[in-house]
């Protein structure tokens, strides 16, 4: 078609070498679930590097062509407001033969080389990888919400716990609560030494808790001690 | 996996989102199309029907083509052509608009009517061979076939291409001579079988008509003729139109209407000549058709038909140049409007004549400078009218009605300014001296309100609707201009390149507040806000003009009230007669405008002897960099100021450094450096020193072009003695030299393509980047040199340490800006036009040049830093203009709001966008996450818990004292 038109012609046949030594890019966004038509699509373009000089519109049919592109290496990028695409590196060796070009996935952000070794067919096929979501849901007042958070829930446990506690305690066995007021005056020795600043005795408590109950909470008070020392400063 | 790190940084950054509900309250959107480029018919407006909806098909200046709604005026559909590639024209082909862009024409696209989707695009020559020619509509064209419906076009004013109506697809090609001959086709013309291509060869001292015609089947030519003939002017005297079913070719001859009826083979060589009247111009007014056309002569217009029979119709309307002129017809039946300054009604109006005995319908016209309209007549017979002014305003007329109004020379605004209101108390404020008994009436009758309150007070305190950062500013109850709780309404002065016209934008919801045209051949090039709220009067702004007048170029000062729109001083005050090279806005104590005229003399406004005093104590620690023009090219030299015997009442400035810049970098612009309030001078780190920050007040960028070597640089400079305190050179994108830059603070951004990747070498990759710079003084930290004060003599003046670091960005963008806030001390964002039509913010945490390439430390986590990653992830949540289709932005503007956490952020260019944006989060305000319900609901929880516990303990108590 070209030959045709510029037949006769001897200084147009220069321009002829000049167009012959690119080739027109042809490809193809495919519809998928995340955007099925070109309405949705909105308007889009596929470009080569920053596109200032090799761009194609998308069509309707989803097909796009980038004319004239000459040899070498490009990254392909399909540019719309609400859609992302996968980049792909776009090799042209040989203009004159379309099987030449070579097309394979690229991650932003990596170098060029090594080429990645996985080979995509061409004409080029691509599809919306995902869709922006621009807005974060509102946070809105829901009592069940309140009542699962932990803290809320903690505060309503103390609460039954506190009216509780007197009416279980007449139900307790004699013995069993006598234990466990020695148990917590064993705990309430630990803690008012630790308060007061005094290890040793702090420690020498502990020791003398051979319950091993009361060994698992030691565990934990070196470091409580290390903080408050360190905040008191 | 790749995108851990993504989630982790959204975590760190805080989840600061826009809501869904908050649209529209905290943000407005103008979607403009452009001012219609009338002036050739190629792409002049023109009505169109799609099932039963009309719509106004235009191209304008802004290159964009869109589809307004004739209902309600809103956008249909647009498609925003790119930069370089100009419309030249479109075309209705049933439901597909086609269109030519680029140089020559080399892009034919189709565009579904309804919605502006692509149908096809098909390139019918690369841009390089493109022929360049003005107007930009010459030698390029489309008709539709007759019986096929394809399209034929015509580029470069010698290709004719037959393609395929739905998918482009050319069947034929058919070139002229080559572009070196000298003959250049303007016009096509399809008949059922035939395509006639029509253009002019130039001959000594006019041009001949050239006629070929070719098979529309084939594109075989059958045909190829001169005519004998004499045009002057190939783009406005020649015509070719189809009339029942025959071609024509029509053109003007020494004042006299000739036309030629066009045959496949060309025997006719025998113009008819209407030569019973002489005419001046020839008019297409979309009567040809019917062979109608209008001509225009000293006595008079006349319609004319030069049809099958060459004659004369009716006359219309007596000898007035002003006349412009429309025409409609449906099933056969013409109808002419022309609108002109009755001299009965002492009006514009417009007169739509139907060319029978019924008397013409009458509009009367809002606007005195109307360019261009078009007519569409209703199957009723009530016309309806697009019109647009000189100034940028279209209006839809139904009947005699205006249906609505546009103002699209919004669309090219090029300067804009916010303007803090005055308080609703201030602004109803009595006297100071008023009696008692006038203030105990005027608050009886504020008493009146008190209901009002009242319950609104009880409202609140129950629900807890408090304002927040994002609710709406709303207007002030009695309508006047005040501002809100957290200055957020504000109003925007801007001005367009278009008629030099000025609007007063709301920014509470983009109304326009006022508006008005600074007359004819007025360009704006300076805006700046002389007298604030603060000042205790209604807020003023003065807009720096260049007026251009036939005889001269002068520089116009225009001092308006910034409320109203209103003159302060005068209408336009000349300044400097002849161009003003610069003007500056000074602030000591009380502000005023210098203007240095060509000479470097300085002008003042006002010119009073404050302004003068106050610039005799202070010029010697003035220093401004300019552009000048040397030896064909521009350089940057930066000029003090000295008091001349010889320049009489003005001070003059004088050269006192030029930048020296290698033998064939050229300087592209310079950009002078963000000011606002500095909340710190330095930064502590995690090992508690300190990086104090380098805060020159002189600094600007300067933007060169090195075109031999392909490269781009970008300087720093000392405007005192033109010192460069940072520079780079960066790679040009095809050659052209596009970095985007900003500076505020001590904090440079920048923004480039990066496209050096040796062919044969691959080693690296291509893509946008961002570079990041922070300037500290000294030489490391806890150095302090105090720059902020210092003197640009002192040695230490360029003592200075940068961090750098560069990131790979997401888009390619077309303006950035970084937030400001009234006191500086929230974080700044980098706000960034992208595009891809959004406008998107950039946390300053996530462009911090000291991330480390490693986990960071505890003392580096501690200062907020985290590891280094080479991308900027394109997060959508921080997408501020979320799904709006910001198109084309050109600037970014950014200004306090009264609350320190939220500044806001206004973007223009075709668009028009406008929102809040609070960068370390709304901390002085109640978050919006703020419950009083579940307060409430505690609280009272609590107290129903105490008063169930009471009687409890009580009890307890006594028994405790009992048996103790």
């Amino acid at each position: 078609m070209v030959l045709r038109s510029l037949k006769g012609s001897l200084c147009l046949l220069f321009l002829w070498f000049a167009t012959t030594i690119a080739i027109d890019i042809h490809g193809r966004v495919e519809w998928n679930d995340v955007c099925s038509n070109a309405t949705e699509l909105g308007r889009a373009k596929a470009i080569l590097d920053s596109g200032s000089e090799y761009a194609g519109s998308i069509t309707a049919s989803g097909d796009f062509t980038i004319f004239d592109v000459p040899s070498g290496t490009y990254l392909l990028s399909i540019i719309t407001h609400d859609y992302t695409f996968d980049k792909l590196r776009i090799d042209v060796h040989n203009p004159a033969d379309a099987q030449t070009v070579e097309v394979r996935p690229y991650i932003e952000g990596t170098p060029l080389h090594p080429p990645s070794t996985v080979i995509l067919p061409y004409p080029i096929k691509v599809s919306a990888k995902g869709k922006f979501a621009y807005f974060s849901p509102p946070d809105s007042f829901n009592l069940i919400t309140m009542l699962s958070n932990p803290m809320t829930m903690m505060m309503v446990f103390g609460g039954i716990m506190m009216l509780a506690t007197p009416y279980m305690m007449k139900n307790l066995d004699p013995e069993a609560l006598e234990e466990m007021k020695k148990e917590q005056a064993k705990v309430a020795g630990v803690q008012k030494a630790i308060a007061s600043g005094d290890f040793k005795g702090g420690i020498s408590a502990i020791m003398a808790a051979a319950d091993e109950a009361t060994a698992a909470t030691v565990a934990k008070t070196p470091q409580k001690s290390g903080k408050s020392k360190k905040s008191k400063r | 996996m790749r995108f851990l790190p993504l989630l982790f940084l959204i975590h760190a950054l805080g989840c600061w989102a826009i809501h869904e509900s908050d649209v529209g309250t905290v943000d407005w959107h103008k979607k403009l199309v452009g001012i219609p480029l009338y002036k050739s018919p190629a792409t002049a407006p023109r009505f169109a029907s799609v099932d039963d909806r009309n719509v106004i098909l235009t191209a304008s200046a802004n290159n964009v083509l869109a589809a307004l709604d004739a209902k309600d005026g809103t956008v249909a559909w647009r498609y925003v052509f790119d930069p370089e590639d100009r419309i030249a024209g479109f075309y209705q082909n049933g439901n597909t608009v086609v269109t030519l862009s680029g140089p020559g024409g080399a892009i034919a696209r189709g565009l579904d009517i309804k919605t502006g989707v692509l149908t096809f695009e098909r390139r019918l020559h690369a841009n390089s061979e493109g022929l360049l020619v003005d107007p930009n509509d010459l030698g390029k064209g489309i008709a539709i076939g007759t019986t096929s419906q394809d399209v034929y076009t015509l580029t470069n004013g010698h290709t004719v291409t037959r393609l395929d109506k739905s998918t482009g697809k050319p069947s034929w090609t058919w070139s002229g001579q080559d572009q070196s001959s000298l003959t250049l086709f303007t016009k096509l013309l399809t008949t059922t079988d035939t395509v006639y291509v029509i253009g002019v060869s130039s001959s000594f001292a006019s041009y001949t008509l050239h006629v070929v015609s070719l098979s529309s089947s084939t594109g075989q030519v059958l045909a190829d003729s001169e005519i004998p003939s004499s045009i002057v002017n190939a783009s406005a005297d020649l015509f070719a139109f189809v009339h029942s079913g025959s071609a024509f070719a029509a053109w003007l001859e020494n004042g006299n209407a000739r036309s030629l009826l066009l045959s496949p083979t060309l025997k006719n060589k025998q113009a008819q000549t209407l030569s019973k009247q002489s005419f001046e111009e020839l008019l297409d007014v979309g009567l040809s058709d019917l062979g109608l056309f209008v001509g225009k002569g000293s006595r008079g217009s006349t319609v004319i038909n030069l049809g099958d029979n060459a004659s004369l119709g009716s006359t219309i309307g007596s000898s007035d140049a002003s006349a412009i002129y429309a025409g409609f017809h449906a099933d056969g039946k013409p109808h002419i409007a022309k609108s002109f300054w009755s001299t009965s009604t002492e009006k514009y109006i417009l007169e739509v004549n139907a060319l029978d005995a019924s008397a013409p319908t009458i509009l009367p016209l809002e606007h005195a400078d109307v360019a261009h309209f078009t007519l569409h007549v209703a199957s009723s017979g009530e016309p309806q009218v697009f019109l647009t002014t000189e100034s940028g305003t279209v209006q839809l007329y139904t009947g005699t009605q205006v249906q609505w109004s546009r103002e699209e020379s919004l669309a090219t605004t090029t300067l804009a300014e916010f303007v803090e209101l005055p308080e609703q108390i201030s602004a109803e404020a009595d006297a100071k001296g008023e009696s008692f008994t006038h203030r105990l009436l005027r608050h009886a009758v504020q008493a009146k309100d008190f209901p009002r309150y009242f319950s609104s007070f009880v409202r609140r305190f129950i629900t807890g609707s408090y304002a927040s950062a994002t609710s709406a500013a709303t207007a002030a109850a009695d309508g006047k201009l005040s501002r809100d709780a957290f200055g957020f309404r504000q109003v925007i002065v801007t001005a367009s390149h278009v008629g030099g016209k000025v609007f007063g934008i709301d920014s509470s919801n983009g109304d326009i507040l006022w508006s008005r045209a600074l007359g004819a051949g007025v360009t704006p090039s300076k805006i700046f806000t002389i007298k604030a709220v603060s000042d205790g009067v209604d807020p003023e702004v003065v807009i720096v003009t260049e007026k251009r007048s036939e005889e001269a170029r002068d520089t116009v000062v225009f001092h308006l009230n910034a409320l109203t729109g209103e003159d302060v001083a005068g209408s336009g005050t000349t300044i400097v007669r002849g161009q003003g090279s610069d003007a500056f806005l000074l602030d000591y104590g009380s502000k005023f405008i210098i203007i240095l005229d060509d000479l470097q003399r300085v002008h003042f406004y006002p010119d009073n002897d404050e302004s003068r005093r106050a610039f005799t104590d202070n010029h010697s620690k003035l220093s401004l960099p300019s552009l000048a023009s040397k030896n064909g090219h521009t350089v940057i030299f930066g000029s003090h100021f000295a008091f001349n015997e010889d320049a009489g009442e003005h001070p003059v400035a004088y050269r006192t450094w030029e930048l020296p810049l290698p033998k064939d970098e050229r300087v592209q612009t310079i950009d002078r450096a963000h000011r606002g309030p500095v909340a710190s001078l330095g930064k502590v780190l995690g090992d508690r020193t300190t990086l104090y920050k380098y805060l020159n007040p002189r600094l600007f960028i300067a933007y060169t072009v090195t075109a031999s070597k392909s490269l781009c640089g970008l300087y720093l400079v000392d405007s005192a003695k033109g010192t460069v305190v940072y520079q780079v050179q960066l790679p040009a994108n095809n050659g052209a030299c596009n970095i985007q830059a900003t500076l505020s603070e001590n904090w440079l951004v920048y923004h480039y393509y990066e496209s050096e990747v040796p062919s044969s070498d691959v080693h690296r990759t291509k893509g946008y980047r961002v570079v990041t710079v922070e300037l500290y003084e000294g030489q490391g930290p806890d150095d302090k040199t105090e720059s902020s004060d210092m003197s640009s003599f002192d040695k230490a003046a360029t003592d200075v340490f940068a961090f750098e670091e560069s990131y790979i960005f997401p888009h390619a963008i077309s303006a950035l800006a970084p937030t400001s806030t009234k006191f500086g001390i929230s974080g700044k964002d980098l706000i960034v036009a992208t595009k891809n039509h959004k406008i998107q913010s950039f946390p300053r945490r996530l462009l911090n040049p000291r991330r480390p390439h490693r986990k960071p430390t505890s003392q580096e986590a501690e200062e907020g830093l985290f590891q280094y990653d080479p991308i900027i992830y394109d997060d959508p949540k921080r997408v501020i203009s979320h799904t709006y289709e910001v198109a084309n932005v050109q600037k970014i503007v950014t200004a306090p709001a009264l609350l320190e956490s939220t500044s806001m952020v206004f973007a223009f260019g075709l668009d028009m966008f406008l929102t809040r944006v609070a960068p370390s989060g709304t901390f002085d305000v109640l978050s919006e996450n703020f419950n009083k319900a579940q307060l409430v609901l505690t609280v009272s929880g609590l107290i129903a818990a105490i008063m169930f516990t009471r009687p409890m303990v009580q009890r307890k108590r006594l028994r405790e004292k009992w048996y103790m």
